[in-house]
């Protein structure tokens, strides 16, 4: 994308005349830029969105009172924590208290570079996207040690303890996982991979139920590693029910004890950067990226029928039976398949691939880990751990055999 | 292989703490993440009840009480107004009994609810808090519509009540008892039955009997450990002896008998058990009479002294009172649940993480204005 944008500056006339050079380097600017700006007003509306998903699943309102619907609550609230205080504790190690957030940020930032929005809309196109992808969001780890250490508070350095033991645990069956997909496609390029995702097939190649070729749906092995890497990357990314790092009931706020004001809102951001970068991990690697879910119009048509008739019979015997009949669910998706009959554009658009599909994907995750947020309690230390060497450790190498073997079995590759 | 060598930290846990359920300072002993040694400091919200007590006349000592056990204050008001009734030897009106046993029981349902959400609030759910909450919410505002307060009611007067219950209060009960019966479900599918809150209370913390018994400790942390007391039943004071009800007891379902998963789902089932006793009180409600008619003019209890127990929602909540025959006690004494419950931390939760003391503090369901006084 740098070097298109480069070229398109260098097209205009009266620009041409500052040299490739020059031009790459604004580009590279601009285009780091927007991923920062994307980062910042992702944070912004998920946090809104957390608040009202919790007060949904909580009988609240949430924010109501700042904008319509407390819409701008977020916005007062970023506005707040900018004019806040600048408080370093006197007995911190300023250096590293300092650097700590800042670590944190541009590790989260810098990994979206890789990331594929849609087929022409990346940062950077690189044939080693996803171990760059794995690496530098493991760097997050050093930020919180550096935070947690430099606070000299005693809770601080357990919730910094916590984090680094967590997050060395889970990278290696993430990575694992991760391999098992690579495996099948043979390059670490995320373009790759999502384009590998494309058309329609059989489910679990044998079974004759058409699902799209997203790799969740390739083999019993890679719908398991879907399910490993959730829990992985929940881990990686420290929340419910993995966030003890900063478990609030245990260890007041971990490693963002002794922070405030902006250094505790670049914490928030980053925060959210990685559960966003999760997600678009799993989309990328599993659900296809931005490919659609349907080959062709006229199975869009056909899918969202099936759908909406689902979501009837859904509505009608199970949500009304317990007496809490929500319709816009219902309403939504048979709209969507009326307007598929009606409108073929409407199908057309919805079958081919873009940025649409992605970021739908990418919400329907995040949803899911909000929902993880606010319905299970906390795992303990040594349960975490139990979890990932024992139970996720040996799943993600079971299901990189299984799949090798899965791929001699229907002919992928042979020997 | 000789054992690496690790220093031991103290870590100060409290005053100000999410998880100390007030100001409760805990000063644990840590070896990395297991904690030795627990040792809990108190006094943060000394408020000198007993003494303040012995310079107030016996019905201004009323509202005091509610201030001591805060979640439980009819409870504690129940308790006291009994006592003194018991050295005046008043006879009361059926429909003032009960009441009183309705207002009570509707305080214990209030009080274990704010103890089970909390205890799920401590192992990291948030969702079941705000749930058990809004149940709590209806029961303030039947407490509101009785007594006009939300939290102290100083409602329960020695020899009767402050108002007799307004129109439309006992229609509205029942209807939150309708809403109840299912919301209690609503707890067992969030958090009971949650393989993640299983993992962390059952088999952790485990009180035995013995030392249940030993350390003093009441209520339904006792019962959780399988002892079969409760005061209700045992010595039935007021009118508890006509109704049907039954001490859940912990049976170690889920792991050992008395660990904290017991503690909370005795808490659980003796909400259902009281939401029992107020459907039968307010079944049998006589319809007439009034609630002032016993009020003494003038309290002054004869020359003795008097113990009187009551099964508060933390446990025996004792009033020890002397009289000298003047209109104020010579000496009060508070035989307070939460503080004798709160000295078997150390016995029970050492050798478990930092995780697991936060868990253990809140299935013991302590209430610092009471252990303070």
């Amino acid at each position: 994308m740098i070097q298109t944008l480069a070229n398109w500056i260098l097209s205009f006339d009266i620009l041409s005349g500052m040299g490739y050079p020059i031009a790459w380097g604004l580009s590279l600017f601009i285009v780091a830029a927007l991923i920062f700006v994307f980062v910042a007003l992702n944070a912004l509306v998920l946090v809104y969105i957390e608040r009202k998903v919790s007060a949904f699943m909580q009988v609240r309102l949430g924010p109501m009172r700042v904008g319509k619907f407390g819409l701008l609550q977020t916005v007062a609230d970023a506005l707040k924590l900018l004019q806040k205080e600048d408080i370093i504790p006197e007995k911190a190690d300023k250096a590293l208290f300092t650097i700590g957030p800042w670590t944190i940020l541009v590790a989260s930032v810098a990994t979206f570079a890789a990331i594929p929005f849609s087929d022409t809309l990346l940062a950077a196109d690189m044939n080693i996207g996803l171990f760059y992808v794995v690496s530098i969001s493991s760097i997050v780890v050093l930020g919180i040690v550096m935070a947690g250490w430099a606070s000299n508070n005693k809770w601080s350095l357990y919730g910094a303890m916590r984090s680094a033991a967590q997050i060395i645990s889970y990278e290696i069956p993430v990575g694992i996982t991760l391999i098992s997909v690579v495996a099948v496609v043979g390059s670490l390029n995320l373009q790759t991979i999502i384009q590998a995702q494309g058309g329609a097939g059989n489910l679990f190649h044998w079974i004759p139920i058409p699902v799209p070729n997203w790799f969740i749906f390739h083999s019993p092995f890679l719908f398991m590693a879907t399910f490993v890497y959730l829990i992985g990357g929940t881990a990686e990314i420290n929340r419910t029910p993995f966030d003890i790092p900063e478990s609030e009931s245990e260890l007041v706020a971990g490693f963002m004890t002794e922070f405030s004001g902006l250094r505790w809102a670049l914490f928030f951001l980053s925060e959210y950067a990685n559960a966003t970068l999760v997600a678009f991990i799993l989309t990328i690697i599993f659900l296809g990226g931005w490919q659609s879910p349907f080959v062709n119009y006229s199975s869009a048509q056909i899918a969202l029928s099936i759908f909406s008739v689902i979501a009837v019979i859904w509505t009608v015997f199970v949500r009304m039976k317990s007496g809490r009949l929500s319709i816009y669910p219902l309403g939504l998706s048979i709209l969507a398949a009326i307007s598929a009959w009606l409108f073929p554009g409407f199908a057309v658009w919805l079958a081919s691939p873009g940025i649409f599909w992605i970021l739908a994907k990418v919400a329907g995750i995040i949803f899911l880990l909000m929902w993880f947020r606010w319905t299970f309690p906390r795992l303990r230390v040594d349960q975490l751990m139990y979890i990932s060497w024992k139970v996720v450790l040996p799943l993600a190498i079971l299901n990189l055999m299984g799949v090798a073997i899965w791929m001699w079995l229907t002919g992928e590759i042979q020997f | 292989m000789s054992r690496l060598h690790a220093e031991e930290m103290i870590l100060n846990m409290g005053p100000q703490h999410p998880s100390t359920h007030g100001v409760l300072r805990l000063k644990l002993t840590t070896d990395g993440e297991i904690v030795s040694k627990i040792e809990p400091v108190i006094g943060y919200l000394h408020r000198s009840f007993e003494k303040h007590a012995e310079n107030l006349q016996y019905q201004m000592v009323t509202p005091f009480t509610g201030r001591c056990d805060y979640l439980a204050a009819m409870g504690s008001e129940h308790g006291y107004a009994m006592a003194v009734e018991k050295m005046l030897d008043i006879e009361l009106p059926e429909r003032v009994e009960y009441l009183r046993v309705i207002f009570a029981e509707l305080q214990r349902i209030a009080s274990h609810l704010v103890a089970v959400g909390a205890f799920g609030l401590d192992v990291g759910a948030i969702t079941p808090f705000i749930y058990c909450f809004r149940e709590r919410e209806l029961i303030l505002d039947l407490f509101e519509m009785a007594s006009g307060a939300r939290l102290l009611y100083n409602y329960i007067w020695i020899g009767g009540l402050a108002h007799d219950i307004p129109p439309g209060f006992v229609e509205k009960t029942y209807e939150f008892l309708d809403a109840f019966d299912k919301r209690v479900a609503e707890y067992n599918q969030i958090l009971t039955g949650n393989k993640i809150f299983i993992e962390r209370t059952a088999d952790i913390g485990v009180l035995p009997p013995e030392v249940a018994i030993n350390y003093g400790v009441t209520g339904p942390c006792l019962r959780g450990s399988g002892v079969d007391l409760d005061i209700r039943k045992v010595q039935p004071y007021s009118i508890y002896d006509r109704f049907e009800f039954e001490v859940p007891l912990g049976e170690g379902a889920q792991g050992t008998v008395g660990d904290c998963w017991d503690r909370y789902y005795v808490r659980v089932r003796e909400m259902e058990e009281s939401a029992k006793i107020v459907r039968q009180a307010l079944d049998q409600l006589p319809s007439d009479g009034d609630v002032q008619a016993a009020l003494p003019k003038r309290i002054r209890p004869p020359k003795g002294e008097v113990y009187f127990r009551s099964e508060n929602p933390r446990g025996e909540l004792g009033y020890y009172i002397v009289s000298d025959g003047k209109n104020v006690p010579a000496r009060m004494r508070m035989r307070s649940p939460a503080f004798c419950n709160l000295g078997v931390i150390n016995e029970i939760g050492q050798g478990w993480m930092i995780s697991d003391v936060i868990a253990i503090l809140g299935s013991l369901d302590i209430v610092l204005g009471e252990i303070d006084r």
